[in-house]
């Protein structure tokens, strides 16, 4: 059997506040699976997902990249792994090529290789006439687009996108998910956080809910519907906030809601 | 280049320290234009100005005293001022989270982010070393004493760059120690005047400023004057640079304030 993307094994997160983010996680997630993580906000995932990144560090826990332990064995962990954030955390002095550029050499990758993949990440991402602009001047789905492209431009084996589509229009949001389709067809395993819920059901082979730092379940989107007693996904995410008397089979609209 | 190709560490380090550099070559009229004009206008005012009516100082001509002074506070002040914005606008923007989730290091990621400063520093000093050679011509009497010395002047104050920005919360954080901590004790350590002029309790006080040594190593590789043990100064600012180092190289093992 192959070593899993992610093994994470009772990951605790407390902050130096108190606040206990993370309460005993454990979750796997096989090689080149689309694996969605789905909570309200506050529930856990951002944590998660730092730990997993080096950007936090766990009070205790393990967690595995391909067998790399991301603290004893950082590098080869890290260098695994591509994290598109939430928020938009561009450095304002580069300009769009530089972003990736850099990202890429700090992930030691050569020069000649680095160019060439700038080049096709940019026509790629239709971000090619804005690669000497300075990022703070981009829109904000220019910066969405140029996120995801940096997070991808070490090749990562781990993709981790934390609600790469917050605040996007239609267009880029489906641009967004075919990519991401298409490089998990490729093999890059894709640990992704989303608030649409059907897309998730859509994208993803598993799920799993997070809540008050714990997963509450984990499987299939129609297991996890089922275990909630539920129909649809979003029906079990209303349960499992408390929230039943929003379903919409009890207002009877069908559009999809953003949670 | 063939037959020369660096391995993925040197790419990572080469490409954090680039980085810094290019950071404040973007803004080299603030970064490199401002620092050398304020030196020249301390130099026309202290020098040209005051050296008119003080002539010598032990001996020395007044305006060849304060120039080694002036350039230490060139490049402690632009090393210190370069890491400590560097980090904090870094963090502010979230930034650095680009290098913390890189396979970089504790130490490479310290060393780059030391590196920036250290440069600036370097280039606004050369520079005002250049200038003055020409136009006053100054000495360089123990090249063997200065060059150490301005290594490690610039690495202490690098590393005090690093520490401030990190710890930093605001941009009040890296005025204050700038403003009321730094500035108030490198023009007391005696960058335009001797020590030994001084009267007491303020000659004796100015032995406590760690920056009178620092100054006083520097203008002793210039024009060979010390009022001070040479072999002591630089064991202690060596040690001190380690400390600091070994301090800051702790914090960024810890994660403290850069990883939650």
């Amino acid at each position: 059997m192959s070593v899993p993307a992610l093994n994470i094994v009772d990951l605790v997160k407390t902050y130096p506040t108190g606040v206990e983010a993370l309460r005993g996680v454990s979750l796997e997630i096989p090689n080149g699976e689309l694996f969605g993580l789905l909570g309200p906000n506050g529930a856990g995932k951002s944590t998660l997902i730092h730990c997993t990144t080096g950007l936090a560090q766990p009070s205790s826990g393990t967690i595995e990249i391909f067998g790399h332990d991301a603290i004893g064995d950082y590098a080869e962990a890290r260098q695994a792994v591509g994290l598109a954030p939430q928020e938009p955390n561009l450095d304002w002095f580069l300009t769009v090529e530089e972003t990736l550029d850099y990202h890429a050499g700090y992930f030691g990758m050569p020069k000649r290789e680095r160019r060439e993949r700038t080049t096709e990440l940019l026509e790629t991402f239709s971000l090619a006439e804005k690669r000497d602009e300075r990022t703070r001047t981009l829109s904000g789905g220019m910066k969405r687009r140029l996120i995801l492209a940096r997070a991808v431009m070490h090749r990562p084996r781990l993709l981790i996108l934390d609600e790469p589509t917050a605040g996007v229009d239609v267009e880029l949001r489906l641009e967004l998910w075919h990519y991401v389709q298409k490089i998990n067809e490729e093999g890059t395993t894709i640990l992704l956080t989303t608030h649409y819920l059907e897309e998730a059901e859509q994208l993803c082979s598993r799920i799993a809910f997070i809540t008050g730092g714990e997963i509450v379940a984990e499987g299939s989107s129609q297991s996890v519907a089922e275990s909630f007693g539920a129909s649809s996904l979003e029906d079990a995410y209303l349960a499992l906030v408390g929230r039943k008397e929003l379903s919409r089979s009890h207002i009877g609209v069908e559009e999809e809601v953003e949670v | 280049m063939s037959g020369f190709s660096m391995t993925t560490g040197q790419i990572r380090f080469a490409t954090l320290w680039r980085r810094e550099v290019n950071r404040f070559m973007k803004i080299k009229k603030q970064t490199l234009g401002g620092p050398l004009l304020e030196t020249f206008l301390y130099i026309t005012v202290f020098g040209a100005a005051l050296g008119s009516r003080i002539k010598q100082l032990h001996g020395i001509e007044y305006i060849l005293f304060v120039i080694p002074g002036l350039i230490m506070m060139a490049l402690a002040t632009n090393a210190f001022t370069n890491n400590s914005s560097s980090i904090l606008q870094q963090k502010f923007q979230g930034a650095i989270q680009d290098q913390l989730s890189s396979p970089a290091s504790p130490a490479e990621l310290l060393l780059a982010l030391s590196l920036g400063g250290f440069v600036r520093g370097l280039m606004v000093a050369t520079i005002t070393f250049v200038v003055s050679v020409v136009l006053v011509g100054l000495p360089v009497d123990h090249v063997l004493v200065l060059i150490p010395a301005l290594f490690l002047v610039g690495f202490f104050f690098s590393q005090l760059g690093v520490l401030i920005g990190v710890r930093a919360e605001q941009f009040d954080d890296v005025a204050f120690a700038q403003t009321f901590i730094l500035q108030p004790l490198i023009f007391l350590g005696g960058v335009f005047y001797s020590a030994s002029l001084l009267p007491q309790p303020w000659e004796t006080l100015t032995r406590f400023n760690p920056i009178f040594y620092m100054i006083s190593l520097v203008r002793y590789g210039f024009v060979g004057y010390s009022e001070i043990s040479i072999p002591l100064a630089l064991a202690a600012l060596a040690f001190a640079t380690a400390v600091l180092f070994a301090i800051n190289l702790r914090l960024f093992s810890s994660g403290y304030k850069l990883r939650a």
